[in-house]
C-alpha cells in the first residue's frame, strides 16, 4: 500500500581486528605455570591502572567422590571466610580497605580465587590473596555458616524446573562419571561435609604443581613475572604425587526420555541433549557455531519454537565443552499441554541442522553472535583473564586469545552440518513438569520413557533416583 | 606497587573525547579507543521524570519503552534485531533528569546502529495497537517493582514526602492511574516537544575511524530538522525545608520493618557534591563501612543499612536507609543511625579512614572506566546531568581533595534534623 519509499539500514563493514593481548607464560622452579598478559595504555587504546590475577587450581567438582558431593564449592567459598591470621571480618576489611575485590569459585574441572586491585596497591591485595589461597584456616563456625546456606539455597533452585532438568540431564547423560552429580551437592552430602575434609580437599589440591596462575593488566610481563615469583615462589609442593581422576566411563547416549513429575511446577521445562565434545577437540569451534545457529533471538530453535508457533517466551541451545566431554543441551520453557508439540519441535530443529548444512548467509549472523559476545567479554581485564584461564586450563594454546575470532569466521556450512550429524543423534529428553498433562502423550510417541515422581528424584544417585 | 593504600597513589589518565554541536544543536561526543573491536552508541535526552506532562507521571518512563515500538522505516523491536542478531546488546533507562538509549555491537556495524538511532529520533511511529499493549507493559512493570518487589515503593513514598513543590516529588515509575489516561496523542507531542537533535547528546565509543564516524553522524543526524520553538523546562524550586517531617507507613510485603532519612543536598554540579560522595562511601559502601560495622555487624539491629548520595540536575537526596534485624524494634535501629550522623557531626574521620575511602571510591570509580559502555554512559550523565561533559576528568582529583574537615562540614550543612524527611515502612 506504502507508496513512500522506505530506508533500510546500512550494511556492516568488514569485521574489525584489534590487538589483543599477548599472553607469555614461565613454569616457576616449584612447579607453578605463571602466565602475564600486560595491558598498558597505547595510542588511542586506553587501559585502567588496575591488575587483575587468578588462580586455577585443578580439581573442582569432577575431582568429588560421589559421596562427597559439594565439596570443592564448601571449600572455594570458605577461602576467603578466615586464614591463619585474619577472621573473615577482617579479610573483608582489609579487601575494602585496598578497594580490591577477591573472589573464589569452583566449577568441575577446577577452583578459581580472583583478586583485581588498584595498580599501586595490587602487591597488598596480591598477599592477602595469596593468603587465603595457602593459608586458609576453615574456622568451624563459617564451615556450619556457609553449608547451612548452601542447604537452604538447594531447595530454590530445586523449585525452579528449568534448574532442576538440568540437574537431571547431567545425571541422564553422564551417570555415575565425574561430571554426573551436581556441584552444588545434594542436602544428603552437604550434610556429611565437616571441617576435616575442606581441610583435606584444599591440601590435597592446592599445590604449586597443580596451580595456574593468570596475570594481567597495568604492568610489564617481566614486572608480573616478578611478582608471582616472589609471593608464590616460597610455595612447596608436597612429596606425595597428584591425585588421578577418577575413571568412570558416562552411558552410551542412547534415545531416551526422562521426565521429572512436579505436579507444583508452574510449566514444563524441556532439555534435549547429549555428551558433547571436550574444549580441545578439534570440532570446538564449529559445535560454537551450530550452538548459534540454534540460539538467540533469531536463532533457529527461538525461531521455531516462539516466533512461529508462540509455544514458549524462548528456546536456545548450550554448548558446554571442558576437559572431558561436556554437555550439549537444547532448551526451552513451555506451558504443560504444550510440551509434546513443543519436544517434537526441538528434536526436528536439531535434526534438520544435521541433515541439511547451513546457507552461509545464515552463518554470517550467526558468528557475528559469537565473535560480538566474544569482544564484549574482553573488554575488562576479568574477562581477558578469564579466557585464558580457560585455555590454560585446558591445554588449548594461548594463541587462540588472538585467533578465536578468525577460527570462528573460518568456520564454513559443512563442518557445522558435520558437527550437527556427529552430535544430535541418539539424544536424550529430560521433562520436569506436571507430567499428569503430558506424560501420555509423550508415551504415545517415544519408546524408551521413565517417570521418576519429585518425591522420589535423588541427585545423590546416579540414576537420580531414590533407592526403594 | 608496594605503596600504603591511599587515594593519593591513583593517577587515570583523563578520558580524551572530542566535542562538537551539529548545525541542527546535536552535541556529539567522540571517544576513539582500538582495546577491542567493538564500539557503545549512547543517545542520551534531556527529558526525564521530573519532566512529565501534568496528569501524565510516569510518561518519560513510558515512552521510553515505544522509543523500540517501531519508526516509518523500521517494524517494532528492528533495534533488538539490529543488536542481539549480532551478539550485541541494547537497553535504555529514564530517570529523573535523563532517558539514555545504548547499544553495543561489533565495531563494523556502527553505521547500521546510528542509521536506527537517527531513525527513531527522526521518524517515530507507534501504531495505536503498540502504544496500547506497551503502556500494559509498563503497569505490569509498576505491579512488579513497586508493588511486589519487597519495599518497592519505598523510593516512590521519599520522593513524594522529602519534595514538595518540585516535580521530582513524582518519582520516574509515576501513577498506573496517570499512565491510563495517556493516549496516542500524548506520545506524538512527547516526541515532538523532547525528542529533537537540540535536545540531545550523542555519544560513541570504542573502535571507529573519526572521520568516517563524523561523515555518517552528518548524513544521518544531520539531516533531522531542529524546531523553532523552545524546549519546556522545569523552573519549580524546592523551597527550603525548615522542620523535620516524618511519616509512618504500612504496605504488604514488607518482610521487616524499614526507616529512611532522606536530606536535601545540592545539585550535582555544586562544589560540595565530592564531599557528599565520600560521606556516601564512608558510611555505606563495603564491610567494613561505618553503618555495617555498628547497626550489622556490631549492634546487629539491622540486617543492611545503606548510604546514597543522590545527586541530580537539580537538588536531590542523601538518603540512610536500614531494615531492622528480627525483632529488634525500629526505634533501636534509628538511635543507631542518629548516633553516626551525630558522630559525623562531632568527629574527624580519621587519616586512616579517610585514605579507606578515597581508596575504595577510586577504585570503583577506574573499575567503571574498564567498558566502552560505561564511559559512554559517564560522559552522557556528566553532558546532561551537570551540563560539562568534561566534569567527570576532573573527579578523582575532587575526591582526592576531599578532606577530613570537609566530611564534617558538609554533614553538618546537609545532615540536619531540620532538613530531613523520616519515613517509618512497617508490615500491616
Amino acid at each position: 500500500m506504502s507508496i513512500v519509499p522506505l530506508e533500510k539500514p546500512p550494511s556492516p563493514g568488514p569485521p574489525h581486528r584489534a590487538d589483543l593481548p599477548v599472553p607469555a607464560e614461565r613454569t616457576l622452579p616449584n612447579g607453578m605455570r605463571v602466565i602475564a598478559f600486560s595491558q598498558r595504555s597505547g595510542p588511542k587504546a586506553y587501559a585502567v591502572p588496575l591488575i587483575a590475577a587468578q588462580l586455577i587450581v585443578r580439581g573442582g567438582g569432577s575431582a568429588e567422590s560421589e559421596a562427597e558431593a559439594g565439596l570443592a564449592t564448601l571449600t572455594a567459598t570458605l577461602l576467603t571466610q578466615g586464614t591463619q591470621s585474619r577472621s573473615a571480618v577482617e579479610i573483608a576489611q582489609a579487601v575494602d580497605g585496598l578497594g580490591a575485590r577477591l573472589d573464589a569459585s569452583s566449577g568441575y574441572d577446577a577452583m578459581v580465587v580472583s583478586v583485581t586491585a588498584l595498580t599501586h596497591v595490587f602487591g597488598q591485595a596480591f598477599a592477602l590473596f595469596d593468603e587465603v589461597v595457602r593459608r586458609p584456616a576453615f574456622p568451624q563456625a563459617e564451615v556450619e555458616r556457609v553449608r547451612a546456606k548452601a542447604i537452604g539455597d538447594l531447595a530454590l533452585s530445586y523449585s525452579n524446573p528449568s534448574a532442576l532438568a538440568r540437574f537431571v540431564a547431567q545425571r541422564v547423560a553422564f551417570g555415575a562419571a565425574p561430571y554426573g552429580h551436581p556441584l552444588a551437592g545434594t542436602a544428603a552430602t552437604l550434610a556429611t561435609l565437616d571441617r576435616e575434609r575442606v581441610v583435606a580437599f584444599h591440601a590435597r589440591y592446592f599445590r604449586p604443581d597443580n596451580a595456574t596462575l593468570i596475570v594481567g593488566g597495568d604492568a610489564t610481563t617481566e614486572e608480573l613475572f616478578a611478582l608471582a615469583e616472589r609471593e608464590f615462589g616460597s610455595w612447596r609442593a608436597p612429596a606425595e604425587p597428584l591425585p588421578g581422576r577418577a575413571a568412570v566411563a558416562a552411558p552410551s547416549p542412547r534415545a531416551r526420555v526422562v521426565i521429572v513429575d512436579k505436579p507444583d511446577a508452574g510449566r514444563t521445562a524441556i532439555l534435549a541433549g547429549r555428551v558433547g565434545i571436550a574444549r580441545r577437540a578439534p570440532s570446538y569451534t564449529a559445535g560454537v557455531v551450530a550452538t548459534a545457529v540454534l540460539s538467540g533471538y533469531s536463532g533457529r530453535l527461538n525461531a521455531e519454537v516462539r516466533v512461529k508457533r508462540g509455544l514458549s517466551y524462548g528456546a536456545g541451545a548450550q554448548l558446554i565443552a571442558r576437559r572431558e566431554p561436556g554437555l550439549f543441551l537444547a532448551s526451552t520453557l513451555v506451558d504443560h499441554t504444550k510440551v509434546g508439540e513443543a519436544t517434537g519441535v526441538v528434536l526436528d530443529t536439531l535434526r534438520g541442522l544435521a541433515a541439511t548444512a547451513p546457507e552461509p548467509h545464515e552463518l554470517v549472523t550467526r558468528k557475528a553472535t559469537v565473535s560480538g559476545s566474544f569482544s564484549r567479554s574482553i573488554e575488562t581485564l576479568d574477562g581477558v583473564a578469564g579466557v585464558l584461564g580457560e585455555l590454560a586450563l585446558y591445554d588449548v594454546p594461548l594463541t587462540e586469545l588472538r585467533d578465536y575470532l578468525a577460527d570462528v569466521e573460518a568456520v564454513d556450512p559443512a563442518q557445522v552440518q558435520q558437527f550437527a550429524a556427529a552430535t544430535f543423534g541418539e539424544l536424550f529428553v529430560v521433562l520436569a513438569g506436571d507430567a499428569r498433562v503430558f506424560a501420555a502423550g509423550i508415551a504415545a510417541t517415544h519408546a524408551d520413557v521413565t517417570t521418576i515422581p519429585f518425591a522420589e528424584l535423588d541427585l545423590g544417585r546416579a540414576d537420580a533416583r531414590a533407592a526403594d | 606497587m608496594t605503596s600504603t593504600a591511599s587515594g593519593a597513589g591513583i593517577a587515570v589518565a583523563p578520558i580524551d573525547f572530542t566535542d562538537r554541536t551539529l548545525p541542527n544543536g546535536l552535541r556529539v561526543l567522540l571517544v576513539e579507543d582500538h582495546r577491542v573491536p567493538s564500539v557503545a552508541i549512547n543517545v542520551g535526552y534531556r527529558v526525564g521524570g521530573k519532566d512529565d506532562p501534568p496528569g501524565r507521571s510516569g510518561f518519560a518512563h513510558l515512552f521510553e519503552h515505544l522509543m523500540f515500538k517501531g519508526t516509518k522505516n523500521t517494524r517494532p523491536e528492528t533495534i533488538d534485531r539490529l543488536t542481539e542478531d549480532i551478539g550485541g546488546l541494547n537497553n535504555a533507562f529514564t530517570a529523573e533528569d535523563i532517558t539514555n538509549y545504548y547499544e553495543v555491537v561489533p565495531s563494523n556495524y556502527l553505521e547500521t546502529l546510528l542509521w536506527a538511532e537517527a531513525d527513531r529520533l527522526g521518524s517515530l511511529a507507534v501504531t495505536d495497537e503498540h502504544f496500547h499493549t506497551e503502556r500494559d507493559v509498563v503497569i505490569g512493570e509498576y505491579d512488579q517493582r513497586i508493588l511486589a518487589e519487597p519495599y518497592g515503593m519505598l523510593d516512590e513514598l521519599v520522593n513524594r514526602e522529602a519534595f514538595a513543590a518540585h516535580p521530582y516529588r513524582r518519582g520516574v515509575i509515576g501513577d498506573p492511574e496517570n499512565l491510563r489516561a495517556a493516549t496516542i496523542d500524548d506520545v506524538v507531542a512527547f516526541h515532538r516537544t523532547f525528542y529533537r537533535p537540540d535536545n540531545a547528546v550523542l555519544v560513541v565509543a570504542g573502535d571507529f575511524d573519526p572521520v568516517q564516524v563524523n561523515a555518517w553522524i552528518d548524513h544521518y543526524f544531520g539531516r533531522i530538522p531542529k524546531p523553532d520553538v523552545p524546549i519546556p523546562r522545569v523552573t519549580a524550586v524546592e523551597p527550603e525545608q525548615t522542620a523535620e517531617r516524618t511519616y509512618t507507613y504500612r504496605a504488604a510485603n514488607v518482610p521487616l520493618p524499614a526507616v529512611e532519612y532522606a536530606y536535601h543536598i545540592p545539585p550535582w554540579r555544586h562544589p560540595d557534591a565530592a564531599a557528599l560522595d565520600v560521606v556516601e562511601t564512608l558510611l555505606g559502601m563495603g564491610r567494613s563501612s561505618r553503618l555495617y560495622q555498628s547497626l550489622v555487624y556490631r549492634l546487629r539491629v539491622a540486617t543492611t543499612a545503606y548510604a546514597h548520595a543522590d545527586l541530580r540536575e537539580h537538588p536531590g537526596l542523601f538518603s540512610l536507609r536500614a531494615i531492622a534485624a528480627a525483632d529488634v524494634p525500629l526505634e533501636r535501629v534509628r538511635e543507631a543511625l542518629d548516633a553516626e550522623v551525630a558522630r559525623l557531626h562531632d568527629e574527624l574521620p580519621g587519616d586512616d579512614e579517610m585514605d579507606r575511602v578515597r581508596t575504595q571510591i577510586a577504585a570503583s570509580f577506574v573499575r567503571s572506566r574498564q567498558t566502552y559502555n560505561n564511559i559512554a554512559i559517564a560522559l552522557v550523565r556528566s553532558a546532561i546531568e551537570r551540563d560539562d561533559p568534561g566534569a567527570l576528568n576532573g573527579d578523582l582529583e575532587r575526591y582526592r581533595a576531599v578532606t577530613a574537615a570537609d566530611v564534617q562540614r558538609v554533614a553538618r550543612r546537609y545532615l540536619t534534623l531540620a532538613g530531613r524527611t523520616t519515613i517509618a515502612y512497617l508490615p500491616q
